[in-house]
């Protein structure tokens, strides 16, 4: 391993914060030094943080954890739409009712979402789209949508055999 | 949530192109391709941090690693950040020749979306080697906390949520 002499015998300074972190103190005591002073500082700013700048935090999280999720192979039952957009209320600290209000759907309906009684209409994913000023666009919540309905899919036969009697004609050959 | 892979774009110098890459999870396989790559990885012993958070940045069509860092999650309410610990970008891609740029920035970028997606509001923090104090914030918008002991002075550097998106606005939005 290379000593940090040697480095900065071939880099210059910029060259090196641009490309490589060192390991902070070994010596526990200096590190909890450097550690307690680092809580401080959190501390302080934690007391400062605007009321914005916190919700902006809350929200980035949410947006992160969608895209996350919809970029995992794996299903999640548990992230469905409607606890998605719930989250979304919550982290604004709006009620349920107020919310429906501001993007003009029924609070019935806003709660039949939530609750996973009914699926969300087309205009209610584009309004979300504009009341979260394009924050959160309408096709990450399409997209979420689309992973509820294939988890749905792959877990409840009864959705297609349901439709079997509407079927009066089908292909008598399988293409595998 | 534990992401599998985090797609991302570096720079190729001479064609001034774009490439995409991935940010994922080391796995001990990789450990032990790191440990023979003594020429690309030759600052740091990664073996060491077997047992840590470790990510490896990589072209998403080729196999070959072209950074490392490693990650120390903070969860007490007090501290409630994201430490770099480690971070090395490969010795081809430092300084003038190098082929491909943007390494370093994305990895420290995706720390930042994991922090923020941990819930620790954007906060990181790594500690500068004290030749490095002017640099770290002129690269990354880092500010420099300075800790007084006996002999001489220590410190970290620290950003905080607004330097942390305009860092991920940089690096990460444009993937």
């Amino acid at each position: 391993m290379k000593s940090y002499k040697e480095i900065e015998k071939k880099h210059s300074p910029e060259e090196i914060a641009e490309s490589l972190v060192f390991p902070g103190p070994k010596d526990p005591v200096k590190r909890e030094k450097m550690l307690s002073a680092l809580r401080e500082v959190r501390k302080q700013q934690k007391e400062n943080q605007s009321e914005e700048s916190k919700l902006i935090s809350q929200l980035l999280q949410l947006k992160f954890l969608m895209e996350d999720y919809l970029k995992a192979d794996s299903f999640n039952k548990n992230f469905y739409f409607g606890y998605f957009l719930n989250e979304y209320i919550a982290r604004l600290e709006k009620k349920k009712k107020q919310f429906a209000q501001e993007i003009d759907v029924d609070p019935t309906e806003l709660s039949q979402i939530i609750n996973k009684h009914r699926k969300p209409t087309e205009k209610i994913i584009y309004r979300l789209e504009i009341h979260s000023n394009r924050n959160f666009p309408a096709i990450m919540w399409f997209k979420i949508l689309e992973k509820e309905r294939a988890y749905e899919l792959l877990h409840d036969k009864s959705i297609v055999n349901n439709e079997r009697s509407h079927v009066k004609q089908q292909l008598k050959f399988s293409l595998t | 949530m534990e992401i599998a892979q985090f797609e991302v774009k570096l720079k190729e110098v001479l064609t001034n192109s774009h490439l995409v890459a991935v940010i994922e999870p080391m796995t001990l396989a990789d450990f032990k391709v790191v440990k023979k790559s003594r020429e690309q990885f030759d600052k740091f012993n990664w073996n060491q941090y077997r047992q840590k958070e470790v990510y490896k940045l990589r072209l998403k069509e080729e196999d070959v690693i072209l950074g490392l860092m490693c990650l120390v999650d903070h969860t007490d309410e007090a501290t409630d950040a994201i430490e770099i610990e480690l971070l090395e970008v490969s010795s081809e891609n430092i300084g003038k020749g190098k082929r491909l740029d943007c390494i370093g920035g994305c990895l420290i970028a995706f720390a930042y979306r994991e922090s923020f997606k941990r819930g620790h509001e954007g906060c990181v923090f790594l500690v500068p080697k004290s030749s490095l104090l002017d640099h770290y914030p002129a690269k990354y918008g880092f500010q420099y906390i300075p800790v007084k002991t006996d002999r001489r002075p220590n410190g970290f550097m620290i950003l905080f949520e607004s330097g942390a998106r305009k860092l991920i606005k940089t690096y990460l939005d444009a993937a």
